[in-house]
């Protein structure tokens, strides 16, 4: 990758006065975030916070209307290719096409991303995922947990150094939230960056290396994991989003 | 160009697994010929004028039919997104929805001609063959260049059956205008150089719209 324009510090991720606006409504009101190699960020946030604009913009699924976004020095504006390549993205949808296996699925993508041995990798994911068995399925036989899994697979297919989560738990009952949990640890164990949005304080609280709480386009607050005091979280989160705990 | 056929070959995997498009397509482009051969009588010689026309009023309606499909299926589950973050292209991911759309409408052409030139008695020989297979083609690539850019369009708003139809047809008739022109003067066994212009103008037409829609095509296929 060719260097792009310089950011002033060597972190992994940096955001600078990233702002973007929908016909005269900002979204995002001037983003500064600051992450390391492996750091898991969880960000919180009422509808309408632009938490999901903002996972947009650095997956380069939107264009920022200013700002900057790099990973490793690299701009996204100018490097956007090799950031595609660096980034995936697992949301509440699955990005599957429901009538092809998920073998086939997963297959696309590699080919997609022109991986090598694409079949091992293929192999190698579904077996990582626990759907080996099921890998002559259609997606659209899957459970929503099922699927979820898969779209975990899909996401490491470009083994990828940044993973965005958008809403992962959300349709999930208990128990397929608890196992995509556990997957994420694991993804975050092999020291990936992660940047997770849920409205789930439970299960964003239990992963997350640094916390973040976005309102009106804002970082209104933004810690280290361990100077979060855990029993006061609802009310903080609660003081700056302006509800009230019940 | 292997991005491309990997996009192609996983549409037509999922085509041939519903069978939606094609179905339908074909089932519509031969119920309006045998409909029409029936208003206008069966055994009955009409006029190239005509017939002309009603081959592609029949493959046109039947294509617009496809069209919509090439995107709905990536708007399930927000596949389209699974597109887009890969390292590909935009302009990769037109061309190669365009040649699905083109596949499709050759496929119904190989069914539907052949059930035109026998319900009308069209003259079509191996003279002219080669000539009304240029006049079919110059067609097909304008047809899809637009109709793969209007149906990224249209597949963004609610009622895209709707808004694909609207937006298509107005932009398509000066292709299809030239196109029955050009295929009337060939049944009637016209020169070539009684209907060249009508070639002229259908090939400047798939210059200009397949260029615009590929350069279009980002910017439309991507959220603002």
């Amino acid at each position: 990758m060719s260097k792009g324009r310089e950011m002033s510090s060597s972190s992994f991720l940096k955001i600078e006065d990233l702002k973007k606006s929908y016909d005269g409504v900002n979204a995002l009101n001037g983003i500064d975030l600051s992450l390391d190699e492996g750091d898991f960020l969880t960000i919180f946030g009422p509808n309408g916070a632009g938490k999901t604009t903002l996972l947009k913009i650095i997956a380069t699924l939107l264009k920022p209307t200013s700002g900057v976004v790099a990973i490793s020095d690299y701009d996204l504006e100018e490097h956007s290719e090799e950031f595609r390549n660096s980034v995936s993205v697992i949301s509440h949808q699955s990005l599957l096409y429901n009538e092809l296996t998920a073998q086939e699925n997963l297959r696309f993508y590699a080919d997609l991303y022109d991986i090598e041995e694409p079949a091992g990798k293929v192999t190698k994911l579904l077996k990582l995922v626990d759907l080996y068995e099921r890998r002559n399925s259609k997606v659209a036989e899957f459970s929503r947990g099922m699927q979820q899994r898969l779209s975990i697979a899909r996401a490491l297919i470009n083994e990828p150094s940044l993973i965005l989560l958008d809403e992962p738990y959300s349709g999930l009952d208990q128990h397929s939230s608890l196992l995509l949990k556990n997957q994420l640890i694991k993804l975050h164990d092999d020291k990936r960056t992660i940047i997770l949005v849920t409205h789930n304080l439970t299960f964003g609280m239990e992963s997350a290396t640094k916390v973040g709480i976005l309102v009106k386009g804002k970082v209104a607050y933004f810690k280290q994991r361990a100077e979060i005091d855990d029993d006061n979280f609802d009310e903080t989160y609660f003081k700056y989003v302006g509800g009230k705990t019940l | 160009m292997k991005n491309i056929i990997t996009i192609v070959k996983k549409d037509l995997k999922l085509e041939f697994r519903k069978r939606e498009s094609l179905t339908s397509m074909l089932f519509f482009g031969i119920l309006v010929l045998v409909i029409l051969n029936i208003a206008i009588g069966i055994g009955q010689n009409i006029a190239p004028s005509i017939s002309g026309g009603i081959l592609w009023v029949a493959v046109i309606f039947a294509a617009v039919l496809g069209l919509d499909r090439v995107f709905s299926n990536e708007k399930e589950n927000r596949c389209i997104d699974g597109l887009l973050l890969s390292p590909i292209e935009p302009e990769t991911i037109f061309i190669a929805k365009m040649a699905v759309n083109l596949i499709f409408m050759i496929i119904v052409e190989l069914i539907i001609i052949p059930i035109f030139i026998v319900l009308y008695n069209s003259s079509i020989t191996l003279e002219n063959l080669p000539m009304f297979i240029a006049i079919v083609l110059l067609l097909n690539i304008g047809f899809s260049a637009v109709g793969t850019l209007l149906s990224a369009i249209s597949s963004g708003t609610r009622r895209n059956d709707i808004m694909l139809p609207i937006l298509l047809f107005p932009i398509l008739i000066p292709l299809i205008a030239a196109t029955v022109k050009a295929t009337s003067e060939l049944l009637s066994g016209s020169p070539v150089e009684k209907y060249s212009q009508w070639l002229y103008l259908t090939l400047a037409f798939d210059l200009i719209f397949f260029g615009s829609s590929y350069l279009l095509f980002e910017h439309v296929i991507k959220e603002g």
